[in-house]
C-alpha cells in the first residue's frame, strides 16, 4: 500500500490558549496567543471570568456599607479602595478628616504596600524556578503580615478606613511593637534588593524581557510601578498629594528600561521606602481623635473624584450621590485595567516560556479589574 | 504632562461652540478637580483632541443612567376657589440637562475623566435614549476597554469603536444589565446553590423511609 501524496500545508502560526487558570497567579484570565515557532505573534485577551457586579451592588447599599464593600474588591490593595471611596464621599460632604487620621491612613496604606510588593516579587522568583528565593521573600513578607495582624487584627482586609477618619488607633505599646517589626524587615528587604540586583538566575530571566517603552507606556496610560519602570515617573503621592503625604518625604522612583527586572526593582525599592514612610508617620503622628465618630455620615447630592496611590499605582474613584441613602453611581478604575493592554506590547516577540513572567510583572489583579 | 492650564475653560469653549458648563475647585494641597459639561455631545471629539494636545491621559470613563428628578409637590391639584373645574393643566415640561437632553430617567450621563499630571478634568456628555456617541478610542487607547464596558452595561451606542465586542460580560447574557433589576440570587449566579438543594432533596428521599 502506498501513501497518497497529500498536500502538506503547515500553518505559519499556531494559536495556543494560556489560562484562564494559573497564568501567574491563581486568578483567571484567558490569553489567546498566536505563536510563530516559540515566539509570540499576537495576543488576544478574554476577560470576565470573575465579574461579580460589585458596581451594581454598590448602588443598592448605603454609603457606609459601600466602604465595607469596596474593601472586598481586592485583597492586596484592600486599604486603598475604601480610602479612595471615603475621600470621594468626604469631598461631597465637605468632611475634614482629623490630622491624626490622615497619618493613620498613610500607615495602613504603606503597610499594605510592603506586603503587596513583596508578594509580587516573590512570585517572580517562583516563576523563574528559584523556589528558595520565593520562600525567603515570602518569609520576609510574613513580618508585614504579622504587622497587619498585630495592629489591625486581620492579615488581609484591615478594616481601617471609615468616612471621617480611620477605625483604629495606635497606643505606645503597639507603636513600639510596630517599630520593632519595621527594624526587623528593613535590613531583610535591603538584602532581597541586593539579591534581585545581582543574582544571575533572576537577571537572565528578567533583563530585557517584556519591554514596555516609554512611548508605549504613555499611550497605554499605565500607572504605578509599571509606568515608573518605563520612565514615566507619575506617583499620586507627589502629583496629587492626599492624606498626610504632603508632610512626609516620599522618594520618587523611576527606571528607564521598562523590562520585567525594572518593574521588580521599583516594587522592591518602594516596599523599602514604605518602611521609611511608616517610620516618618509614626514620628510625626499628631495627638487627637482618629475619626469624627460619624455613624451615618450625611452625604448630600453631588459628585466627586478621588485618587490614591495603591500598591499597583493610581486608583481612581468617581462617586455620584443623590437624595437617597445609596450612591447613585460608584465607579473605580484600578491600575491593572490599563496594564492588560500594555501586555500586548510587552509580549510582542516574547518567548512562550516568558509569558508567565511577563504577565506577572504587571502585578495582575483580576478581581479588581473585572469587579 | 502638564497641570490644568489656567485658561482651559476658554480654550475648551473655543472648540466646543455649543457651550460648556464649567466648574473647578482646588484643594488645600493645590490639586484641581474640574468639571466640564458639554451642551452638545458632538463636541466631545474636538474637546478630547485639545486635551490630547495638552498631554492629558484619559484615566477612566463612567457611564450612568441617572433616575428622573423627583416630581415637584402637586399642591395645585386642589379645587379652585370659585368651584370651577380646574383649568387644564399644561403638560409639565421634563427637566433637561445643561445642553437640553431630557432628564426622564432614560438618558445616559457619560463622564470622561482626564488626568493632567495629578489634576482631574471630567468632561460630561449626555446621550438621550436611542442616541449615540463618538468613540474616543482612535484618540486614546485607554478609551477602548472603558467604552466596551459602557456598551455592555447600558444600551448606549458608541459610534466607530474599532472592537465593539463584549468585555467582561458573556455574549450569551442579555444586553444593558445595568438598566434592569437583577435579583441578588441571579446576580451572584446561584446555580451552585440550586445544585446543592437538588442534591440535598435527593439524599433526603434516599434516607427517608
Amino acid at each position: 500500500m502506498t501513501t497518497p501524496d497529500l498536500p502538506v500545508s503547515v500553518p505559519e502560526t499556531y494559536t495556543i490558549p494560556v489560562g484562564p487558570l494559573h497564568v501567574a497567579l491563581e486568578e483567571p484570565m484567558y490569553f489567546k496567543i498566536d505563536v510563530r515557532g516559540e515566539t509570540v505573534n499576537a495576543v488576544d485577551i478574554n476577560a470576565g471570568h470573575v465579574h461579580r457586579g460589585i458596581e451594581y451592588l454598590a448602588t443598592h447599599r448605603s454609603i457606609t456599607q459601600t466602604v465595607v464593600l469596596t474593601e472586598r474588591i481586592c485583597s492586596l490593595c484592600s486599604a486603598s479602595h475604601p480610602e479612595s471611596f471615603a475621600m470621594a464621599a468626604e469631598t461631597i460632604g465637605a468632611i475634614e478628616v482629623p490630622e491624626r487620621a490622615k497619618f493613620l491612613r498613610v500607615i495602613a496604606a504603606e503597610v499594605k504596600r510592603i506586603a503587596s510588593n513583596l508578594f509580587n516579587v516573590a512570585i517572580l522568583a517562583h516563576l523563574t524556578g528559584f523556589e528558595t528565593l520565593f520562600m525567603h521573600v515570602m518569609q520576609v513578607r510574613e513580618i508585614a503580615q504579622d504587622i497587619k495582624e498585630g495592629v489591625f487584627g486581620n492579615r488581609m482586609d484591615l478594616g481601617a478606613i471609615c468616612i471621617g477618619g480611620v477605625r483604629y488607633d495606635l497606643d505606645d505599646e503597639i507603636i513600639a511593637e510596630l517599630r520593632d517589626r519595621l527594624d526587623r524587615i528593613a535590613p531583610l528587604i535591603d538584602e532581597v534588593i541586593d539579591t534581585y540586583r545581582t543574582n544571575g538566575t533572576i537577571l537572565r530571566r528578567t533583563r530585557g524581557v517584556g519591554v514596555l517603552t516609554r512611548e508605549d507606556a504613555i499611550a497605554c496610560g499605565v500607572v504605578g510601578p509599571v509606568a515608573r519602570a518605563s520612565g514615566v515617573v507619575y506617583d499620586v503621592r507627589h502629583a496629587a498629594p492626599y492624606a498626610a503625604y504632603p508632610e512626609l518625604e516620599v522618594a520618587a522612583r523611576g527606571l528607564p528600561d521598562g523590562d520585567v527586572w525594572s518593574r521588580a526593582m521599583i516594587r522592591l525599592h518602594e516596599a523599602r521606602d514604605a518602611v521609611d514612610i511608616v517610620r516618618q508617620a509614626l514620628a510625626k503622628l499628631p495627638e487627637g481623635p482618629s475619626n469624627l465618630g460619624l455613624e451615618r455620615p450625611d452625604i448630600p447630592p453631588g459628585q466627586a473624584m478621588a485618587k490614591v496611590e495603591a500598591p499597583r499605582g493610581e486608583l481612581v474613584y468617581y462617586l455620584k450621590t443623590n437624595d437617597g441613602s445609596s450612591p447613585e453611581r460608584v465607579k473605580w478604575r484600578v491600575p491593572t485595567f490599563m496594564n492588560w493592554d500594555a501586555l500586548r506590547f510587552m509580549l510582542a516577540d516574547a518567548k512562550v516560556a516568558d509569558i508567565a513572567i511577563v504577565v506577572n510583572s504587571i502585578d495582575p489583579c483580576i478581581s479588581c479589574t473585572e469587579r | 504632562m502638564t497641570r490644568l492650564p489656567k485658561d482651559l475653560e476658554a480654550r475648551l469653549s473655543a472648540v466646543a461652540p455649543s457651550g460648556i458648563a464649567w466648574q473647578a475647585a482646588t484643594d488645600a494641597n493645590g490639586v484641581t478637580t474640574a468639571w466640564a459639561e458639554l451642551a452638545d455631545r458632538n463636541d466631545l471629539v474636538p474637546v478630547a483632541t485639545l486635551l490630547k494636545e495638552l498631554g492629558a491621559r484619559l484615566s477612566m470613563t463612567t457611564a450612568s443612567q441617572p433616575p428622573a428628578p423627583p416630581e415637584e409637590d402637586e399642591e395645585e391639584e386642589e379645587e379652585t376657589e370659585d368651584g370651577a373645574e380646574p383649568a387644564e393643566k399644561p403638560e409639565k415640561p421634563v427637566p433637561t440637562s445643561f445642553g437640553g437632553t431630557p432628564l426622564d430617567g432614560t438618558a445616559y450621563h457619560l463622564a470622561y475623566h482626564f488626568d493632567l499630571d495629578g489634576d482631574t478634568l471630567t468632561v460630561v456628555a449626555w446621550v438621550p435614549q436611542g442616541g449615540d456617541i463618538a468613540s474616543l478610542t482612535p484618540l486614546y487607547r485607554t478609551a477602548d476597554w472603558g467604552e466596551r464596558e459602557m456598551m455592555e452595561l447600558y444600551a448606549v451606542v458608541v459610534r466607530d469603536h474599532p472592537d465593539p465586542r463584549r468585555l467582561f460580560i458573556d455574549p450569551a447574557i442579555e444586553p444593558a444589565v445595568f438598566e434592569r433589576l437583577i435579583p441578588y440570587s441571579t446576580l451572584v449566579n446561584a446555580a451552585s446553590t440550586k445544585g446543592l438543594w437538588d442534591k440535598i432533596a435527593k439524599v433526603r428521599k434516599e434516607v427517608a423511609p
